[in-house]
C-alpha cells in the first residue's frame, strides 16, 4: 500500500487511481460519520458520495498542516451539516430494518445487539440532539467547535448533549 | 443504564462502517475530468459567461407574459383577468378551474394546468428557469439545449429542445412525459435522459426512475419501478424480469439500467442490451461495463438515433427496432 502522503500528493495532481485508493482507505470512517449524523442509511450513502466529490474539488487546498484524515473528517462534517442547512428536510428518521448488520460495523468489542440498539437509538434522536451527541461523544469535538460547525450557541450545544444522553438512556432502558 | 455505562457503550462503537455497497462508481462518474477541467480554462470560461450574461441582460426582458386560458389564476397577489407579466420571484397559481399560458421569454411557452403553482426564478437570455412547486405544466420550447429549466421538489428538468408534460406533488413525487425532442431530469446524484415517446417516474429521495417508452408492457414497467423504488432485497428478481421482458424498443431503459445495477450485474445487462440493439463500432463490452463515458455516449447515440427514427416513422413505415432501418 503506498504511503498516505504519496497518495494524497498523487491525487492532488489529478491521479484518479490514487484518489480511488484514498476512497478505499477512508470510506468506512466517512460513511460511519455520515450515517450517524444523518440517522439514515440512504442519506448516508448520498452524503458519503458528496464528501468524496467535494474532496476531489478541494484536495488542492490541503497543505498538510494537519493529518489528512483529520482534514477529511472536518470536510465530511461540513458537507453533512451544510446539506442539512440547505435542504432543511429530514424525511426518513428510522434506519432501514433490513440492514442492521450495516449499522454494527465489522468489528465488535461489545455484544452485537447492544451496538445495534445504541445505533438505532442514536438514529432516532431529534436532529439537533443527534448531531451534537455524535460530534461530542463519538467524534470528540468540543462544544466551542460544535457551536461553530452547527451554527448554534455553546450553551445550546451543551443542552442538546444533555438532552441526547437522557433520551438515549431512557430508550436503552426500555 | 447510567451515564458511565452509556459512555462505555459509546466508546465501543466502531469508528468505521463499510458502506453497504461500493460507492466508488457513482463518485467516479461525478468527478470525471477532461481537458476542460484544466485550470487555464477557468478564467476563459468565466469571461465567456460574463459576456453572455451581460449580453443576455441587455436584450432580454426580465418578466414573461402570462395569459389566462380559463378562470382567473392568481398572479402574485392579484387575480389575472386576461393577461399580465410574471416577474422574477412572482408566483403564478391556478385553482381547479383555471389555466394559464406563460411565454418562456422568446423561446417557448408553458401551459400551467389546474391546481398548479409555479414561480419564475430566472429570466435571462442564457437561462430560463421556473420552479414547479406542485401541479402540472406542459412545456414547448424551441431553442438550443439547456436554456430552459424547471425545478421541482425532487430535481430539475433540463430542456434539450423539446415538448413535455411534467407533473409533481409538493413532495416531489411525479411523472415526466416527453412528447418531442429530449429532456434530462437530474438531481445532485442521479440523472435520466428521456427522449420523445418515453416517460419517467420521479420520487422525492431517489429522483428520476429509469425511463421507459410509453407503450412498454405493464409487467416491464412494474419491474423497473420495483428496481428503482423497492428495497434492495427485491431488486435481483426485478432485474431478471426486466431483462426477460425487454424488447429492442426498450434499449433506452437497459442503457440506464446498466449504470444503476451493482457492478457485478452490469455484464448481464450489457449482454442483453447488446442482443437487442448491437453496439456501434468502437463501443466495447469492457468499456461499457466500466461505465466509460466514451462507450456509454457512443451506445446512447445509436439507441437514441434508432428510437427517434422509430418514433418519426411510427404509423408510416415499419422500422427494424434493432437497427433503425426501414423494413421493406
Amino acid at each position: 500500500m503506498p504511503p498516505p502522503d504519496d497518495l494524497v500528493a498523487r491525487a492532488q495532481a489529478g491521479d484518479q487511481t490514487a484518489f480511488r485508493e484514498l476512497y478505499r482507505q477512508h470510506a468506512g470512517r466517512v460513511y460511519a460519520l455520515c450515517l450517524r449524523l444523518t440517522g439514515d442509511a440512504r442519506d448516508a450513502d448520498e452524503r458519503t458520495q458528496d464528501v468524496f466529490v467535494r474532496l476531489w474539488d478541494k484536495l488542492r487546498s490541503f497543505r498538510g498542516e494537519s493529518a489528512f484524515s483529520s482534514w477529511l473528517h472536518r470536510l465530511a462534517v461540513n458537507v453533512v451539516l451544510n446539506e442539512r442547512r440547505t435542504t432543511g428536510r429530514r424525511e426518513r428518521r428510522v434506519m432501514p430494518a433490513e440492514d442492521p448488520d450495516n449499522m454494527a460495523g465489522a468489528q465488535h468489542a461489545a455484544p452485537l445487539h447492544l451496538n445495534i440498539d445504541l445505533e438505532r437509538a442514536i438514529a432516532d434522536l431529534p436532529d439537533g440532539a443527534r448531531e451534537v451527541f455524535v460530534l461530542y461523544d463519538i467524534e470528540g469535538y468540543g462544544h466551542g467547535e460544535i457551536a461553530q460547525l452547527v451554527g448554534i450557541a455553546e450553551g445550546t450545544s451543551k443542552a442538546q448533549l444533555f438532552r441526547a444522553r437522557r433520551l438515549l438512556r431512557e430508550k436503552l432502558e426500555r | 443504564m447510567n451515564e458511565q455505562e452509556l459512555h462505555e457503550a459509546v466508546s465501543r462503537l466502531p469508528k468505521s462502517i463499510e458502506p453497504p455497497r461500493d460507492l466508488w462508481p457513482d463518485i467516479s462518474a461525478r468527478i470525471k475530468v477532461g481537458p476542460w477541467r484544466r485550470w487555464y480554462w477557468v478564467p476563459l470560461a468565466a469571461a465567456a459567461v460574463f459576456v453572455l450574461v451581460m449580453i443576455g441582460r441587455s436584450i432580454q426582458p426580465t418578466a414573461w407574459d402570462v395569459t389566462a386560458l380559463a378562470g382567473r389564476p392568481l398572479l402574485g397577489t392579484h387575480r389575472l383577468a386576461a393577461s399580465g407579466r410574471l416577474r422574477v420571484g412572482d408566483w403564478l397559481q391556478t385553482d381547479d378551474s383555471s389555466r394559464a399560458l406563460v411565454a418562456v421569454g422568446r423561446i417557448g411557452q408553458v401551459e400551467v394546468q389546474p391546481d398548479t403553482r409555479v414561480q419564475l426564478v430566472v429570466a435571462r437570455a442564457d437561462e430560463h428557469r421556473l420552479a414547479l412547486a406542485h401541479g402540472t405544466i406542459a412545456a414547448k420550447v424551441d431553442a438550443v439545449p439547456r436554456l430552459f429549466f424547471v425545478e421541482t421538489p425532487a430535481g430539475t428538468a433540463i430542456d434539450l429542445g423539446c415538448a413535455y408534460t411534467l407533473a409533481t406533488d409538493s413532495l416531489g413525487k411525479g411523472v415526466l412525459h416527453v412528447t418531442a425532442g429530449e429532456v434530462e431530469f437530474q438531481t445532485g446524484l442521479r440523472s435520466a435522459r428521456v427522449p420523445l415517446g418515453a416517460l419517467i417516474q420521479i420520487r422525492p429521495t431517489t429522483g428520476p426512475g429509469i425511463p421507459y417508452v410509453d407503450d412498454a408492457p405493464a409487467p416491464f414497467v412494474r419491474a423497473l419501478m420495483t428496481f428503482d423504488y423497492e428495497p434492495r432485497g427485491t431488486r435481483a428478481r426485478a432485474i431478471r424480469t426486466v431483462l426477460a421482458l425487454a424488447r429492442p424498443q426498450d434499449a433506452l431503459s437497459l442503457w440506464h439500467l446498466l449504470q444503476r445495477v451493482d457492478p457485478s450485474l452490469r455484464g448481464l445487462v450489457y449482454d442483453r442490451l447488446a442482443t437487442l440493439v448491437p453496439p456501434p463500432p468502437g463501443v466495447t463490452r469492457l468499456g461499457a461495463i466500466a461505465l466509460h463515458s466514451r462507450d456509454l455516449e457512443g451506445y446512447w447515440t445509436t439507441i437514441q438515433r434508432i428510437h427517434f427514427r422509430m418514433m418519426a416513422l411510427r404509423g408510416v413505415r415499419d422500422v427494424d427496432p434493432r437497427t433503425g432501418r426501414a423494413v421493406h
